[in-house]
């Protein structure tokens, strides 16, 4: 069943009252955010925040309890398929089917997404040989380190070239050259023509260099939303980094120095 | 730290290994709905649960066996035919139980070892100041838990039950052999589920490996074809201990009885029958003598090496990139359907709990189908013969769908990231079904064309029973899809989820029955005809809401 595609197709994300329970526990609580074409959206918060199952939301891994998710105008609930046929996604954790090998494993994503086999080919030669996979592409995923798994993760995840990413903490595990190689490819990635980056990250340095704009998670709530500078001037904190901004804006600040102290004393 | 210590610690490991099994939330499962304080002793009650039931046939086996020994030959004139001494019948009938006890367990072993290592839950104690003894001792214990409901039930049941047949020093003489079994399933498991580990789960991508591992991975078959073969090649075995057992018999045949289980299952039935149970001349019992001691002692030893194997490999290896040829470079991506059923032969490749379900019923065919050409008297003979194969392979086939589903649950969160349509998931998966059913039905029908000369009932036997065994796997996988999308679906192994195949599979199996029921009854036109109904039903139903 394939839903009539309202006005906002060109948004590639729009979430709206998004509310995810997993059982008695609430993870994210009414939030709505949107990410404009061109853009690359960071979503930060400490650990339990909301992130991991707001993306999980989108890239339809669990469904929420309310609320609605358009990926490119296309409503996740109701035509999930056409949304993930637009979405790139590199989870938090290296989830693989670990008995097949890389080679295997994305000869399957592309049969499912339907590539032209010329094209595949090429882009895994080429992402392989940037990441420097070519010698593992035979090996059993369950064999491979965490760093190697993540590669295969974006490897697959632009396999075919997709026009929303969404990324669970992507440079987990992810060694200094290929953190840089990722971080150089977002930014060429959103910068080419309606395409949108999503992604998760604890690293603040990194959400500095790379985001556009800013979603502060805390507990399940939208807490704030920005630009460096507008968060900055929301926390009215003029030239304090994003670390300094966040702690602020979650309040996590708060007792800090007695925590610090509290350890010291032990 | 002493045993008490060691015992203590491996209740933690033993609750991770449980959860691991059920929930398999490091292959991406997501959690289930309801409070997550629950789900640990959850996990706990139903590995406890299937661990319970692997054990009650273990129980169930020795209960049998003691109903044979109390009927004996002086009430069975089947057992009579075989004109055996009281003795080696009873050590037979004892030698069956023994040899299923070992392959039921061995086989259990199989499946749970890949779980045991996959969970790292014994290395996260090497990360604790517990010392090297302790540790040697946890792993060792928490391997032996694994199996402690089904291998007490041997244990203990076996001597109970033989006791109640044939008196009770005749059941405490069973020990040893019970014992002996249980150890030598629990060595081999952990010798062969190392082996398997290492060489077919770590075994690189490209075709002639391919090939290589499914060449190993027969080999996992091994007990399982042990007990399918006891069952079916029972009355030759008799038949082989009787001309054992005769005076003058060839040496080679004299080996026969120092084969283990015999010279132990000997024991009890001494202890029954006296000396006069079985006439045997003194270089016999001699050997008779030293082979059951050498059986204890082998035991022991097994026991020894497992303790100390246990904890030098609580986990895999991890592996380094081997030089090699260069590799493939280029993908070659088929339709939804068809790499969905590419991926889960590639997956079973690697995975021996897979791959057993693809060989079990290609092997049964082959074995029945020689059995055939070998044995059956008649035309008539063989053609029932070769019908009975297509009944069991088609029989077998309805627990494929719950078995292969879970490959999807061991990739569940990716898998569903991606725009995969259910409608192809299912196709997928009824093809590989199909495949391995018309496979074992072609094979049947090779061996026995020598016997068969006109196939023409039996290719439309198969071919009648066809459109119920696609019926059927739409049936379960539809089940399991609608499992899935609403609470989650624990991997069916069979410490974790045996209950839950076991309910999707019944229904299949009553769809995939009634048929061959209607065959019986009512001849082969009425088989195509309820066949084909339920197909006609069945389809239309599953694949609607299952999308493009």
């Amino acid at each position: 069943m394939e839903a009539e595609r309202p006005a906002d197709a060109t948004l590639p994300l729009s979430i709206e009252r998004l509310t995810v329970d997993y059982g008695e526990r609430r993870a994210v609580d009414g939030l709505t955010l949107a990410i404009r074409p061109g853009e690359i959206y960071g979503l930060l918060g400490s650990n339990g925040a909301g992130k991991s199952s707001t993306i999980r939301s989108v890239v339809g891994l669990v469904r929420p309890r309310s609320g609605r998710i358009r990926v490119f105008g296309f409503d996740t609930a109701v035509d999930g398929m056409r949304a993930k046929e637009r979405i790139g996604y590199v989870p938090e954790t290296s989830l693989l089917y670990e008995a097949l090998t890389p080679r295997e494993f994305l000869e399957f994503v592309a049969g499912v997404r339907r590539l032209d086999p010329a094209g595949a080919s090429e882009r895994m030669r080429a992402y392989a040989q940037a990441f420097r996979l070519e010698s593992e592409l035979e090996e059993p995923i369950a064999s491979l380190s965490s760093g190697t798994r993540q590669k295969v993760l974006i490897l697959a995840a632009f396999l075919h070239t997709p026009h929303l990413l969404v990324l669970d903490e992507p440079l987990n595990a992810l060694d200094p050259r290929s953190v840089r190689i990722v971080k150089d490819l977002l930014v060429r990635y959103a910068a080419s023509e309606g395409r949108a980056v999503l992604f998760s990250t604890h690293m603040m340095e990194v959400a500095e260099e790379l985001c556009h704009r800013i979603g502060i998670l805390d507990r399940g709530v939208l807490r704030a939303e920005g630009t460096l500078a507008e968060l900055r001037a929301r926390a009215a904190h003029g030239d304090a980094t994003l670390e300094e901004v966040f702690l602020r804006l979650t309040r996590e600040d708060e007792g800090l120095p007695a925590a610090v102290a509290l350890l010291e004393g032990s | 730290m002493g045993w008490r210590d060691a015992w203590r610690l491996s209740h933690a490991p033993l609750t991770e290994v449980s959860f691991q099994a059920i929930y398999a939330f490091r292959q991406g499962n997501l959690l289930p709905p309801g409070p997550a304080r629950s789900l640990a002793p959850r996990a706990e009650r139903r590995t406890a649960l299937s661990k319970a039931l692997v054990a009650l046939v273990l129980a169930t086996l020795a209960l049998g066996a003691s109903l044979l020994l109390r009927v004996g030959a002086a009430r069975s004139p089947t057992l009579a035919a075989y004109a055996l001494p009281p003795a080696a019948l009873d050590a037979g009938i004892l030698t069956g139980l023994f040899s299923l006890d070992v392959a039921l367990l061995w086989w259990t072993g199989l499946q749970v070892l890949p779980t045991f290592l996959a969970s790292g839950a014994l290395p996260v104690l090497e990360t604790l100041p517990i010392d090297a003894t302790t540790y040697r001792r946890t792993a060792a214990i928490v391997y032996l838990r694994l199996f402690d409901i089904p291998a007490l039930a041997v244990v203990v049941a076996t001597p109970v039950f033989v006791g109640l047949a044939l008196g009770p020093l005749a059941g405490l003489a069973t020990i040893p052999g019970a014992v002996a079994a249980v150890v030598f399933a629990l060595a081999l498991s952990f010798l062969t589920g190392r082996f398997f580990v290492r060489k077919i789960q770590g075994s690189r991508g490209g075709g002639g490996r391919t090939v290589v591992r499914w060449a190993h991975l027969l080999l996992w078959l091994v007990p399982a074809v042990a007990v399918l073969g006891f069952v079916s090649a029972g009355p030759v075995f008799f038949t082989l201990l009787g001309r054992a057992v005769a005076p003058g018999t060839p040496a080679i045949l004299e080996s026969f009885e120092a084969a283990f289980p015999f010279p132990l299952a000997l024991i009890p039935a001494l202890v029954a029958t006296g000396a006069s149970g079985i006439p045997l001349a003194a270089p016999e019992a001699f050997e008779l003598v030293v082979a059951s001691t050498g059986y204890v002692l082998l035991a022991v030893y097994a026991a020894a090496w497992l303790l100390a194997s246990v904890p030098a490999t609580t986990q895999i290896p991890p592996a380094t990139p081997r030089p090699g040829p260069a590799p493939r470079s280029e993908l070659r991506p088929q339709v939804p359907a068809l790499a969905v059923l590419t991926k889960d032969l590639r997956t079973a490749s690697r995975t021996p709990g897979y791959a057993f379900l693809i060989l079990l019923p290609i092997l049964d065919s082959v074995a029945i189908g020689l059995v055939t050409v070998a044995e059956a008297p008649s035309h008539a003979a063989s053609q029932n013969l070769a019908l009975a194969a297509v009944v069991a392979a088609a029989l077998l086939a309805t627990f494929f769908g719950p078995a292969f589903f879970s490959i999807e649950v061991l990739g569940f969160s990716y898998g569903r990231a991606l725009p995969l349509a259910d409608r192809s998931v299912l196709l997928g998966k009824a093809s590989l079904v199909v495949s391995v059913y018309l496979l074992a039905g072609l094979i049947v029908l090779g061996i026995t064309l020598v016997r068969v000369p006109a196939p023409a009932t039996f290719v439309a036997f198969v071919a009648a029973e066809l459109p119920a065994i696609v019926a059927a796997a739409f049936l379960e996988l539809g089940i399991l899809f609608r499992w899935a999308r609403t609470r989650g679906v624990p991997v069916p192994n069979l410490y974790a989820g045996a209950w839950s195949a076991l309910l999707v599979s019944l229904p299949g199996l009553a769809v995939a029955a009634a048929p061959l029921v209607v065959y019986g009854s009512h001849g082969l036109l009425a088989m195509a005809a309820v066949s084909l109904g339920e197909l006609a039903v069945g389809a239309p139903l599953t694949l609607r809401r299952r999308g493009t």
